[in-house]
């Protein structure tokens, strides 16, 4: 089943977010209008706006204050993807030339300042400070987990800690944030607005673990680029830190990261086969599982509805993404 | 917490402050810590000032706009890339990326801790004015240089004029936008004497239709900039005795970078 099955009772709704989300980037510039619409156009699954509305229907839900919320969340996600672009040198999206690409850094710089802005003003609307806050601090600590992330580049010596206060920062949070965020402009009560905060942090939790999986495990063409990316970028994801158990492999590792100027995917390939036959796969896949197992149980604490359902839905597909 | 009432030592005092606010252990070792634009920061005080605000906000409107200033200077440090770059380059490209939109989330952090959603709001469109004008300055053909000079004065002042409207002072606006174009001209022209990349005269340079060749625009951009400085010393004359502190930083400021560096060119 494909995810937009999942959610489809929130059709018309999405609908109402995705003219707004569009109607908010509309610049008098016209390359400005130009790089953002396509931006927004080759979209997404616009899974951040769905967690917001899901987490809305656990109060008193009005698709205009839901609005506010969801579209500055999808812009702010939009944002990081154009300066995401620049900082990993990418030249497609989704299949299309990334702005830095088709532009250049500059213009990748304004166009994502832009919508960011407009992201806040948006998002000013809604006068709880409380959501503002909580917004604010997730945006800082995204911007630290970047940051980290660069620093722990080809660094053999970090554990399993750093990686997951990592892919916290870098994923978890924000979609956390997202079903408190909905929760707040929905006024859910303070229990079940916790419950739906775990549930996005342990689903984000999984969902990076997977993606870091399927960086070994899928193919080129699923990945829309090579397999094992990550690690010819230097970033330790779960399934090597769990190889680095074995001194050998890490030796291994560690020779090739000294020679990282001049390696290739070649270079990489007898690494990358061990990943996979290691038995790393199936451990990181046991600990994705262990956070969805507890975003199953964050949801024991919400009353039965359709959202719930749904929550539950989005939770089974992703712990199905295994290529 | 600074008992502000613009004086040297306050402005010492805010820099530190904002100083310490930017500091990131990681970044520092890699790319150059963000200037802090000192004449920026008094024009905002002295705005301050006049004010009513209690001394808790009139520091942190200062601290948070100019952390909005920094972060847009910092993404206006991103290089283009080239084929050739290498591993530190993009390094400290990504790093400067990353350092822009840690400060942009700062200043929005810090307005949020004190439930200041105006402000917010306030802020962020002047960021999303400012890039739009960043785009029609350098991606889009201007008609005239005139043109051109305003809407790089724009792009100087707009955030401290939306500031200084938001708390109802606006008073020096105009002085506001005066100084700080003849300042940018001047930082410019010398970054690209230096041999470094203006793109002020990048612009110019491949629009010859604006401004002529390079000498000529070097020629021009002088002129301009003489005439600019004596608007502005016309412009502070005539602001009001309580500015009297402002009045005399302008003065010493127009003495040490404009007139000085004029004396050390001609000698």
């Amino acid at each position: 089943m494909k995810l937009a099955m999942i959610y489809s009772f929130l059709k018309n709704d999405l609908a109402v977010i995705e003219n707004a989300v569009n109607e908010t980037i509309q610049s008098d510039n016209t390359v400005l209008r130009q790089a953002s619409s396509q931006l927004l156009q080759a979209g997404g699954k616009r899974i951040r706006p769905v967690f917001v509305l899901l987490a809305g229907k656990f109060g008193d839900y009005d698709i205009e204050r839901m609005k506010a919320v969801a579209v500055s969340l999808e812009l702010i996600h939009t944002a990081s993807l154009v300066h995401d672009d620049v900082i990993d040198e990418a030249q497609l999206r989704r299949g299309e030339p990334t702005i830095k690409a088709r532009w250049d850094n500059r213009i990748a710089m304004y166009t994502g300042d832009y919508i960011f802005a407009r992201s806040l003003e948006n998002l000013s609307a809604l006068e709880n400070p409380r959501a503002h806050q909580i917004l604010a601090k997730t945006m800082v600590e995204l911007c630290l987990g970047e940051i980290e992330q660069i620093k722990d580049k080809y660094n053999i010596e970090q554990d399993l800690r750093t990686y997951l206060r990592r892919i916290k920062r870098k994923t978890a949070l924000l979609i956390a944030a997202s079903c408190r965020l909905g929760a707040i402009a929905a006024n859910v009560d303070d229990e079940q607005e916790t419950a739906l905060y775990q549930y996005g942090y342990y689903v984000g939790m999984s969902y990076q673990i997977i993606d870091d999986v399927l960086d070994f495990t899928a193919s080129e063409k699923q990945l829309g680029k090579p397999a094992g990316g990550d690690l010819l970028q230097g970033n330790i994801t779960l399934p090597v830190l769990i190889s680095m158990e074995d001194p050998y492999f890490k030796k291994r590792l560690e020779t090739a990261f000294q020679k990282r100027e001049e390696w290739t995917m070649e270079d990489l390939r007898p690494l990358i086969d061990t990943i996979q036959t290691n038995g790393s796969i199936e451990r990181s896949l046991e600990i994705s599982d262990r956070y969805l197992k507890k975003a199953y149980q964050s949801l024991e604490r919400l009353p039965a509805n359709r959202a719930k359902q749904t929550l539950k839905g989005i939770a089974k597909y992703i712990g199905k993404r295994r290529a | 917490m600074i008992k502000l009432k613009s004086s040297d030592n306050d402005i010492k005092q805010l820099k530190q402050k904002i100083a310490s606010k930017v500091r990131h252990p990681y970044l520092v070792r890699f790319i150059p810590e963000p200037t802090i634009d000192e004449d920026k920061l008094v024009i905002l005080s002295s705005i301050m000032d006049h004010t009513n605000l209690s001394d808790v906000k009139k520091e942190q409107y200062i601290v948070t706009t100019m952390l909005v200033q920094i972060a847009l200077d910092t993404h206006d440090l991103v290089t283009l890339t080239e084929e050739d770059d290498d591993k530190d380059t993009v390094r400290n490209r990504q790093l400067t990326v990353l350092a822009g939109d840690y400060f942009s989330g700062l200043y929005y952090y810090l307005l949020s801790q004190l439930d200041d959603i105006p402000m917010i709001h306030t802020l962020a469109g002047a960021i999303k004015e400012i890039n739009e004008l960043k785009m029609e300055l350098y991606y889009k053909d201007v008609e005239s240089f005139q043109e051109f000079l305003e809407g790089l004065k724009k792009i100087e002042s707009l955030l401290i004029q939306r500031v200084a409207s938001y708390v109802q002072k606006t008073t020096i606006n105009d002085m506001a936008g005066e100084w700080l174009l003849a300042k940018k001209l001047l930082e410019e022209k010398r970054t690209y004497q230096e041999g470094n990349f203006s793109p002020l005269f990048d612009v110019l340079t491949r629009r010859p239709g604006i401004l002529g060749n390079n000498g000529q625009v070097l020629v021009n951009i002088e002129q301009t900039l003489q005439n600019h400085i004596n608007r502005l010393e016309m412009t502070v004359s005539q602001l009001p005795i309580h500015f009297n502190w402002l009045k005399s930083y302008v003065h010493s400021a127009i003495h040490h970078q404009f007139n000085q560096r004029q004396i050390a060119e001609e000698g």
